[in-house]
């Protein structure tokens, strides 16, 4: 290991080899996991190890822009994985302002998630007829860009409307207040379906109208690839994804390195003495949180988009938690981490638990019994509640132990952090 | 003294439950001096340093800084109007680099708006590099230029102190609070803290109040220097008047002291 980061162009060389393999394995296997993690691995390898910036873009070009679409088109499943990772590595880039840059613990952040998307389910169904006087809706697909922008004001009005009392507390008063009143909106959601019908209570909305992809068919038909609405729908959404993790990225990094980053930072390292140094605590605390708001505003009207089907059960404490064991897992004020552990976490969710599930499962399934000489087990006799799947929460506390043990600063530390370490290792 | 004076605090106390922790203390500090407050452990000096800067609400008094009452104000508005400070127990932005740490403190002086941040406009640009240029140039100033891409928390005990100064230098106050400044410090570095106290204001034209415990660096550099002993000004006078008041060595080392030394 020691010899290859010594030697960059042999560094490269291995790189980009094993993305090839892994490429090539997962295009012939569309369907198995383990080609899938090889090529993200190779992916991320390219991304953070010390190799020439045109390598890096080119690796990561073809396995976002070719080889995840080309196996996607034989297991579609793929692109839901890459959709939700997308999704939630935006809300944990959103988060990380709040809790990695200004430090302050929120713990109901899916509400301003449930805001973005009830803002485009209302009005993108026919939902909005029952209380609107004009009978329009529901509003036409192109609206829906429209809209993203309208969830990211609303998000951000939503967010200065919580954090206006909730700011003025700090630490665990301010968790457990946020906390309480992510609630609130999650059950206003609920209840709000009297005495004038807004939110459709616990059914929830449907359906919900997508952004008009004809012209997405129209060229894709030029490139010579004929594609029915259904099957174009989940690529769309994939590249949409992709555009936006760029566009907020990019958001990301320019506070970052601008005067609010720094001071968010401040705040986050020292409260009395960054007010001594002239920075007025409560805005600043409202911009940050209002910017991670708006994040979380805009992912919630693609959300909406792309399930078709919106109802408060999707906005709970837990999607609040597992943001923040995003963000936790990835590193504190890292951006790569954020999208890494948003990645991570999904992809654990919603494929690795399942499938050693399914694995299990077959093994049981065939009676496979497991001969070491002194030790038999019959699998048949497995009970059912030893799926993986059923213990998600419990892996991701024990995840999260080990990280805090082993490696509190995250996956992928934030960079001043990265100094500091080396720092103290020589 | 035909200018006003830059501070003048009118009869401020503050208390703790029951602990007068400043009781009845007025001030006027003049421009471009420097003045040192001093005083036993535990004489309500840091307490009165929080009042000026905003930190505590004074329970009675006024306090006017550069024509402008600035009692009960908030600390980032207070600092805005060009009161700096540093901290008896370091409180730097551990994380942060030197020259972050300084730029923070800039804060005040830069216009950018959220939009200038994101859109990248040519105005955040301008900002930034002025920021960036000032904060440089604070830390050669106090000879840190070379530590500029270092984490704070990783610097040496007398850098972070300088840190501290040149942060606070980066407000361009009209008062520089210190709070013993020369804590933990050998004697080279306070002679050479000593040294620049002199420069800053001789230099930036900066006033200084100072809580000092080594006497020697506050008698040779003070003008003015006021004493507390539980929470009151038992005195105010140039070094020599307070050298020899039998007030002053009372409340450091006692009655019986006090009478042996007369």
């Amino acid at each position: 290991m020691k010899k290859l980061r010594e030697n960059p162009a042999l560094l490269s060389l291995v790189i980009a080899v094993a993305a090839i393999v892994a490429s090539l394995w997962l295009l012939a296997n569309p369907r198995s996991t383990i080609p899938f993690l090889l090529t993200l691995g190779s992916l991320l390898a390219a991304l953070l190890q010390p190799i020439p910036k045109w390598l890096k873009v080119l690796i990561g070009g073809a396995i976002l822009l070719l080889v995840i679409p080309a196996a996607g088109f034989k297991n579609s499943f793929l692109f839901e994985l890459g959709i939700q990772t997308g999704i939630y590595a935006a809300m944990a880039l959103g988060l990380n302002v709040v809790v990695g840059l200004a430090g302050l613990l929120d713990l109901g952040y899916a509400a301003f998630f449930a805001v973005g998307a009830y803002t485009w389910a209302i009005f993108g169904s026919p939902q909005a007829n029952e209380f609107m006087p004009w009978k329009i809706f529901p509003l036409p697909g192109e609206y829906f860009y429209l809209f993203m922008l309208v969830a990211v004001v609303v998000a951000a009005i939503t967010g200065v409307v919580i954090g206006s009392p909730a700011l003025r507390l700090k630490g665990d008063y301010l968790a457990i207040v946020t906390l309480g009143l992510g609630e609130v909106v999650r059950v206003l959601a609920n209840n709000l379906d009297q005495p004038i019908n807004f939110t459709n209570g616990p059914q929830g909305i449907t359906p919900i109208q997508r952004p008009p992809i004809d012209w997405f068919i129209g060229l894709l038909d030029k490139f010579g690839l004929q594609m029915s609405k259904a099957e174009a729908y989940p690529l769309y959404f994939y590249l949409l994804v992709l555009v936006i993790i760029g566009i907020v990225t990019l958001v990301n990094i320019r506070l970052d390195r601008s005067r609010f980053g720094r001071a968010w930072i401040a705040i986050r390292e020292d409260e009395t003495a960054a007010r001594a140094m002239g920075i007025p605590l409560f805005p600043t605390k409202l911009i940050a949180f209002a910017t991670g708001a708006s994040f979380s505003g805009a992912m919630g009207a693609l959300f909406a988009a792309k399930q078709l089907y919106v109802s408060p059960e999707s906005f709970t404490l837990i999607q609040s938690i597992m943001i923040l064991v995003m963000v936790i897992l990835g590193g504190m004020g890292s951006i790569p981490g954020a999208i890494l552990g948003a990645a991570t976490v999904t992809i654990l969710n919603v494929d690795l638990l399942k499938s050693a599930s399914d694995y299990l499962n077959d093994l049981r399934n065939a009676g496979y019994t497991l001969n070491l000489g002194f030790f038999k087990y019959n699998f048949a006799n497995l009970p059912n509640q030893l799926e993986p799947a059923k213990y998600e929460r419990m892996v991701f506390g024990l995840i999260m132990i080990l990280m805090m043990i082993y490696r509190p600063e995250g996956i992928i530390p934030e960079r001043r952090h990265v100094l500091e370490m080396k720092k103290e290792e020589s | 003294m035909s200018e006003a004076p830059i501070l003048e605090v009118d009869r401020v106390t503050k208390t703790f439950g029951g602990l007068v922790a400043v009781n009845d203390v007025s001030m006027k500090i003049p421009r471009r001096m420097i003045f040192a407050v001093i005083g036993p452990n535990g004489a309500g000096k840091t307490t009165f340093f929080n009042l000026l800067t905003g930190i505590y609400k004074p329970d009675k008094g006024k306090i006017v800084f550069d024509g402008e009452e600035i009692t009960g104000k908030d600390p980032a508005w207070i600092a805005a109007r060009g009161m700096a400070r540093t901290f008896q127990n370091i409180r730097l932005f551990g994380s942060m680099t030197a020259l972050e740490n300084v730029m923070v403190a800039r804060h005040v002086h830069t216009k950018t708006s959220y939009a200038d941040a994101l859109l990248r406009t040519p105005r955040f640009h301008r900002e930034e590099k002025r920021a960036l240029e000032r904060s440089m140039e604070l830390l050669e100033y106090m000879q840190l230029a070379h530590r500029a891409q270092e984490l704070a928390k990783n610097l040496p005990y007398g850098e972070q102190r300088r840190l501290e100064i040149a942060r606070a230098l980066a407000l361009e106050p009209k008062l520089l609070l210190l709070d013993e400044p020369a804590a933990g410090m050998n004697p080279q570095e306070t002679e050479d803290l000593q040294r620049r106290i002199v420069g800053i204001r001789d230099d930036l034209g900066v006033t200084i109040l100072l809580i000092e415990h080594d006497m020697k660096l506050v008698m040779s550099i003070s003008e003015r220097i006021a004493v507390l002993d539980y929470g009151s000004k038992i005195l105010e006078g140039t070094p020599e008047e307070v050298q020899n008041d039998p007030r002053v060595i009372e409340a450091y080392l006692g009655r019986g002291a006090a009478e042996e030394a007369s």
